[in-house]
């Protein structure tokens, strides 16, 4: 499944470096248990795997902004955003922008045809789907985990949020990731990706799933 | 009454006290307001492990309810209740102050001092957090540790203003605790080049203490006014600010995960010396790993909440950068503890050791905790599957039980012998051992999964979605494991106090040769 972040290949390379860290601890840990051989390593050798570490530092940082900024990038291109307020002419380089009410608790989907959906995002496959994401309570999280991707709103703020809907379709998940109240167990939802070859609606119904706009 | 040579006059005194019953000869008075530092510490430390049998409790309560998804014996309302106050009670009601005490202990005597300097402000500090205490059980909050506003002066419980209260007191308690420190760590003979690393553990994190707690009785302050409808600092809807409250709150929340955390790490550096009988690898890198940790610990708490603003400015690369940097200090003391490891053959006598075998088990969690720090610092994977998934739980989980947790039980029977005069039960307490190391690994790595499946924190229940159900299943047996080692651990310091065999004078012999080496004390 293509992501909206692309960040797998970066993230794998990142993990590797984790579980490799992981692992020699652990190593060095058991040896020192368990080795007959005695050793007292030189200073040297700290500073030597410090300095090693603080490469790894500037690595990770390199690599999680150009991955982030290369994702906000394509949500700030051509100016669309002005200090943080949508100003919407550039709609036209999605192909679908949906507004989000997360609320206290649930979330509102609506469609550019001002149809509201309580439990469905609806898109075609393939798709870029903006979405515009504000509160009305207290702070919410979105997130998508097939887009891999998460984001939580302040109330006092706009969020916007872009994802490549999966090309297979079918029901994705939404939910909210940040604590907001008794209810937040029930903050979930469902991108639903149709599909677009047949007319009618594709395999699982999705209740009150109203904007079926193929 | 012998002890190791520890030929670095840095190391202090050894924490080495004649082997009493203490606990059984204190009168009630004395363990209420005596100022001696025993007394305090004991108390302490005992109250903690009640507060670690209440969290332990709601834990397993609520672990419990998430076994299998779409079963529900628990309703959402009192699932968040448990789950607060099992964050509340586990880090300001056990974590914290069971390190602390243990500094208590073990601070005078390696000092030479052989008193607790403002002793009168740790009692207050304990007292205090009692009544916090109190106030979180009356109130049942439900607003997770974190009280994020305006969420949690909106839960519709007329008595969540208690709850708010209780964040007051315990930063009033902390800070009191804090200063205590900080002026014990500037106790004692000698130079700040001779300090033994205990002192230079308790004066950084003291200071830590000390102007991280400030935010957090504003918090509860604001939080209190704002919720009685008084003051309009955090909520949106009468002219506050979230973003106010997030940076305000994270200033503490940050360095609030490093107030156990630099304690139990100043545990290591005062018991480890005393099992190998020889000092540490260096002590200048200790002393520099402590200052950077505590400088580096209060910039860096936007990382809490990197995915409510825009994300690549400048300002967070900078937090981003400085997060992934603090990981720097903490490597530096694992290097340091494992490179002591290599220096010199383990006696025989430490490998036999509880305390010993918790502190090893200790680091090897604080390895494969801290290791998944260096991702969760990005940016991009934070909002990918990290940010308030399960992996944040494994992560602490590893750091605060794993390590914190389990160096607070190596210190606690550490200590035992020296205030009951008597050793502990060595069948029972490899029991407790051995039930905890697999029971918080396959909770730790399972979390882990459940995370990278993107498993939501906070939630009573679930759908069955592959790769949830399962991980869920395997974190709730691990807690039960957790649980069976826990009542071991109850019934032997119980049964150890009156029946254990008698210390010897020095409970902890440094003995090379295996085969004379005590299982648990040498008989008689």
């Amino acid at each position: 499944m293509e992501n909206a972040l692309g960040i797998s290949g970066p993230q794998a390379t990142l993990m590797a470096i984790t579980a490799s860290f992981t692992v020699l601890g652990m190593a060095m840990l058991l040896a020192a248990m368990l080795m007959k051989r005695r050793w007292k390593p030189s200073y040297a050798f700290e500073f030597g795997f410090i300095a090693i570490m603080i490469g790894l530092v500037f690595y990770a940082d390199w690599s999680s902004v150009n991955t982030y900024s290369a994702y906000q990038a394509d949500l700030n291109a051509e100016e669309r955003r002005v200090s943080g307020e949508y100003v919407g002419e550039g709609e036209a380089a999605f192909d679908r922008v949906i507004t989000v009410i997360a609320f206290q608790w649930g979330f509102a989907f609506i469609n550019e045809e001002d149809e509201i959906s309580r439990n469905a995002a609806v898109a075609n496959p393939g798709e870029k789907v903006l979405f515009k994401i504000v509160s009305n309570d207290v702070i919410h999280g979105f997130n998508i985990p097939v887009a891999r991707i998460t984001a939580e709103i302040d109330p006092d703020e706009k969020r916007e949020m872009w994802i490549r809907a999966p090309d297979e379709p079918g029901k994705y998940l939404i939910q909210c990731v940040n604590y907001c109240g008794v209810g937040h167990t029930q903050m979930k939802a469902w991108l639903v990706v149709q599909d677009n070859t047949e007319a009618a609606d594709h395999g699982e119904s999705t209740g009150e799933n109203s904007n079926d706009n193929a | 009454m012998t002890t190791h040579e520890l030929d670095d006059p840095r190391m202090g005194n050894p924490a080495h006290w004649k082997p009493e019953n203490l606990v059984g000869t204190m009168s009630i008075k004395e363990l209420l307001f005596s100022n001696e530092y025993r007394h305090i510490a004991l108390k302490g430390i005992f109250t903690a492990l009640i507060m670690l049998a209440l969290g332990g409790f709601f834990a397993l309560v609520f672990r419990t309810e998430l076994a299998v998804p779409d079963q529900q014996f628990l309703g959402a309302k009192v699932y968040m209740t448990l789950m607060t106050l099992h964050g509340m009670v586990m880090v300001f009601g056990f974590l914290i102050p069971v390190v602390v005490s243990i500094c208590y202990y073990m601070l005078p005597r390696v000092l030479g001092t052989e008193r607790l300097y403002w002793a009168p402000a740790a009692q207050w500090s304990y007292w205090i957090l009692i009544v916090a205490a109190v106030l979180l059980v009356i109130g049942r909050p439900d607003f997770t540790w974190t009280a994020y506003a305006p969420m949690s002066f909106r839960t519709g419980n007329p008595f969540i203003w208690m709850g708010h209260l209780a964040i007051f007191l315990v930063a009033v308690s902390e800070f009191l605790a804090g200063a205590v420190l900080v002026r014990n760590a500037f106790s004692g003979k000698g130079g700040w080049k001779d300090k033994p690393l205990i002192a230079w553990a308790t004066g950084t994190v003291g200071l830590l203490f000390m102007a991280s707690t400030i935010p957090l009785g504003f918090i509860g302050l604001g939080l209190l006014g704002d919720g009685l409808g008084t003051t309009a600092f955090f909520d949106p809807s009468r002219g506050g600010s979230v973003k106010f409250f997030l940076y305000v709150f994270w200033t503490y929340g940050h360095p609030a995960v490093y107030l156990p955390f630099v304690p139990a790490i100043a545990i290591i550096y005062t018991i480890m010396p005393r099992f190998l009988g020889f000092p540490m690898w260096s002590y200048w890198s200790g002393v520099v790993a402590f200052i950077l940790l505590a400088l580096g610990a209060m910039p860096i708490g936007p990382h809490h909440f990197q995915p409510l603003y825009t994300v690549s400015g400048n300002y967070e690369r900078f937090v981003q950068f400085l997060t992934l940097l603090v990981f720097i200090p903490s490597v530096l003391h694992v290097f340091n503890w494992i490179a002591t490891l290599f220096m010199k053959p383990i006696p025989a006598s430490a490998r036999r050791a509880i305390p010993f075998k918790f502190m090893i088990f200790s680091i090897a969690f604080i390895v494969y905790g801290g290791a998944t720090a260096f991702l969760n610092a990005q940016i991009a994977p934070d909002s990918d599957f990290i940010h308030n998934t399960y992996w944040i739980p494994a992560h602490f989980h590893a750091m605060f039980f794993g390590f914190v947790g389990q160096m607070a039980i190596a210190g606690f029977y550490y200590l035992y012998p020296y205030f009951t005069g008597r050793m502990y039960h060595q069948g029972m307490a490899n029991a407790h051992f051995w039930l905890w190391q697999v029971g918080l690994f396959v909770k730790i790595t399972a979390m882990g999964v459940a995370g990278y499946n993107y498993f939501p924190r906070w939630v009573y229940d679930y759908l069955d979605i592959p790769g949830w159900a399962i991980p869920q299943m395997f974190i709730t047996m691990g807690g039960f494991l957790i649980g069976l080692g826990f009542l071991f651990f109850v019934v032997n310091l119980a049964w150890s106090a009156k029946y254990g065999k008698n210390s010897p004078d020095d409970p902890w012999p440094v003995v090379h040769d295996a085969d004379t080496a005590p299982a648990a004390a040498p008989a008689e």
